[in-house]
């Protein structure tokens, strides 16, 4: 029983981690980023190709944040801001950030071939030690803990921070935080980049988890970061975490309680009670409250 | 826009390819100093159809490296009986639509003498009877699924062959090692549900157990896309069995033999086909260490055809070949040695060339002593391998 609250501890945050940064887009802007999961890709492999040249994992990881970042941005200003300017509906960007995603998932298999790929031989922490009577290895708990690093740190810096204040006016009216002096350009870049760089450190810790990177590997996490973003709340970044959650124990329970077929029509069950019980999510609120 | 790039880029490597093995023949029929030599003699067509773009390009890159070299190593030798043998690739871009237009372009346009391919079973199923209503020999050189030849689902299949061990020979191979060599008398049987390959796996596991006597303690499904599969080996080893069977692609299976190595190392994991991959090796690593899977090949057989092949391979690609490779490249020396013995085998006599892919018997390949049953399907040896000291080793 332990061990499986600590497996579905681990899958939440994961998918907690990945859902963060397509929230935080659709929150501040109205755009369903479907490039995400290619830069979560994008993330695992900046990390493969850094520790091939022989950095440790740990800065592997702040690589991939800084990589995915500047892609975030560059994403932005190539897919998503010459239709910004124009005025185009948010189904435009959406198209256009499909493809964007195949460009990049097309330029790793160029690099990298469709095949599954290992990060180097001992590079990774692979010690694991009974607590009681639950298995804990390092690697899993490290990555849980980051994940709930990275969460409390989005949290505090859009409630607390000048930035956030901004991201927050932008989200509420975009004309009325330029009228006040909000450098609303600079907003988005920022939004890109935090997006773009969580996804990727999603991607390098799952790759790490796995350690079977692949080109197609963020394409999983698209649905159902969907239904986490949904049932969370639209938008609302607390909700999508527990949406997260409540998904992987959702999806546990069921293994442990029902005919393992049924799982997905139970975990996704339960999501669409909850949207029967509260159709703007667990946390869903007017747009005006949201991040 | 893509499409058309891509036509181009394919036609600019065909005639790459025609070019590079126009200069071969040049060089051969110079050496051997015949004038009246090969050069009178038309081209032997050969159609190949694999997936090199879409989900099959795990695959279709590597059998592609495999019937180049083969045509290459076919036509330093003489190629068929004097006549070179020229390979027309093209992409079926993984689906059924893209499988059909290059099969209906091979018999149509091309008309190819044998056509290898397509490389995923849902397409061969709907490209399949194409080549057959134009009466054009098929072999197939990575379809596993059932009802691609014997009895197909479309009617009659007469021109359809199979080079590719399929499931429902490959796993009661395994199981019965595994009952007799290994001892194992329960299992718990986990599989990919959503995926064709894996559920049908799955089927062939449950009857291939039962025929054995072997007791399922529990059937876990799981899907495709499942990012984790803790949950489910966790559940999986709570049954206490004497090992695990895992049906699916190589992906879970990496997760489910770390997970394994995590909580209970030493415990037995057997798979099918999605373990015949050194992705399995390299990505799970000393997790892998252990697993048991029946395969057509494997790299490291001693057997001196494979050994030709594998260092051949090498060093034109400087990498190791794959189970795709081997039958691919064993694929077109299967037709060779039909075509061989056809009388004419540039017009358009398909019927007799069928006649003779049928009369295969014990062509050597790299897959081993290869020969056709009377249902066109494979009879070969299974290779029943574990994996000790990261390689694929043999158990029977």
């Amino acid at each position: 029983m332990a061990d499986q609250i600590y497996n579905a501890i681990f899958i939440g945050s994961i998918y907690a981690l990945f859902a963060l940064g397509f929230t935080l887009v659709f929150s501040v802007l109205d755009i369903l980023n479907l490039a995400h999961p290619a830069l979560f890709t994008l993330g695992a492999f900046t990390a493969l190709f850094a520790m091939q040249q022989g950095m440790p994992a740990a800065a592997a990881v702040i690589v991939a944040f800084v990589v995915c970042g500047i892609a975030g941005v560059l994403l932005d200003r190539i897919a998503f801001a010459p239709l910004r300017r124009r005025n185009a509906p948010p189904l435009s960007a959406m198209i256009s950030s499909i493809g964007v995603s195949l460009i990049v998932i097309r330029l790793i298999q160029l690099k990298y071939g469709p095949d599954l790929q290992a990060y180097p031989a001992g590079t990774l922490p692979a010690a694991v030690f009974p607590i009681g009577g639950l298995l804990v290895d390092t690697l899993r708990s490290v990555i849980i803990g980051l994940a709930v690093v990275l969460m409390l740190a989005l949290t505090y810096l859009v409630r607390r921070t000048q930035l956030g204040r901004e991201l927050r006016a932008l989200a509420e009216n975009p004309r009325a935080a330029r009228i006040l002096g909000i450098d609303v350009e600079r907003a988005i870049a920022a939004t890109f980049f935090l997006s773009a760089g969580l996804g990727g450190v999603a991607g390098v810790l799952y790759g790490f988890a796995t350690n079977s990177p692949f080109s197609q590997m963020g394409l999983a996490f698209e649905l159902k970061a969907f239904a986490v973003m949904i049932v969370g709340g639209m938008g609302s970044i607390p909700g999508a975490v527990l949406g997260a959650y409540l998904l992987s124990f959702g999806e546990i329970a069921s293994l442990a309680f029902l005919p393992s077929e049924l799982r997905d029509a139970f975990a996704f069950g339960l999501l669409f009670v909850v949207l029967l019980v509260r159709p703007t999510g667990i946390l869903g609120q007017r747009a005006v409250d949201r991040v | 826009m893509e499409k058309r790039s891509k036509r181009i880029l394919g036609i600019v490597g065909a005639l790459a390819i025609a070019l590079a093995a126009c200069g071969g023949t040049t060089g051969t029929s110079g050496a051997s100093g015949s004038p009246q030599g090969s050069a009178a003699k038309p081209d032997v067509k050969v159609g190949v159809v694999i997936s090199l773009t879409g989900v099959g390009n795990v695959y279709g890159p590597t059998q592609k490296n495999g019937v180049e070299l083969a045509a290459q190593r076919i036509n330093d030798a003489g190629g068929v009986n004097g006549a070179k043998m020229v390979l027309v690739i093209d992409d079926d871009q993984s689906t059924t639509d893209g499988g059909v237009t290059a099969f209906r372009k091979q018999t149509s346009q091309d008309r190819v003498v044998a056509i290898l391919g397509p490389t995923l079973s849902n397409t061969a199923v709907a490209a399949h009877p194409v080549a057959q209503s134009a009466q054009t020999p098929v072999i197939a050189i990575s379809n596993t699924g059932d009802g691609i030849v014997g009895k197909c689902t479309y009617g009659k299949c007469d021109y359809i062959f199979r080079a590719s061990l399929g499931e429902s020979t490959a796993i009661p191979a395994t199981v019965n090692i595994a009952k007799t060599k290994l001892n194992v008398k329960s299992v718990v049987l986990m599989y990919a549900q959503d995926d064709k390959f894996s559920s049908d796996g799955f089927a062939i596991f449950q009857k291939a157990l039962a025929t054995a006597g072997i007791t399922v303690k529990k059937e876990i499904a799981f899907s495709k896309t499942d990012v984790d599969l803790s949950a489910q080996v966790t559940a999986a080893l709570a049954e206490s069995p004497d090992a695990i069977i895992d049906s699916s692609l190589a992906g879970p299976a990496i997760l489910v033999l770390k997970e394994v190595n995590r909580r209970k190392p030493g415990m037995l994991v057997i798979g099918g086909n999605g373990f015949n991959t050194p992705a399995i090796i390299t990505s799970a690593g000393a997790a892998a260490e252990g697993a048991v899977s029946g395969a057509a090949w494997y790299l490291g057989n001693p057997d001196p055809i494979n050994k030709e092949f594998v260092a051949a391979y090498k060093a034109k690609y400087n990498v190791d070949p794959d189970q795709f490779a081997a039958q691919a490249y064993s694929g077109l020396y299967i037709l060779l040695d039909a075509l061989k013995r056809t009388p004419t085998v540039t017009s358009v006599l398909h019927d007799k060339l069928r006649d003779q892919i049928e009369l295969t018997t014990g062509v050597k390949t790299p897959l081993g002593e290869f020969s056709f049953n009377a249902s066109h399907d494979v009879n070969q040896k299974v290779y029943v391998v574990q994996i000790k000291n990261g390689a694929f080793t043999p158990l029977n």
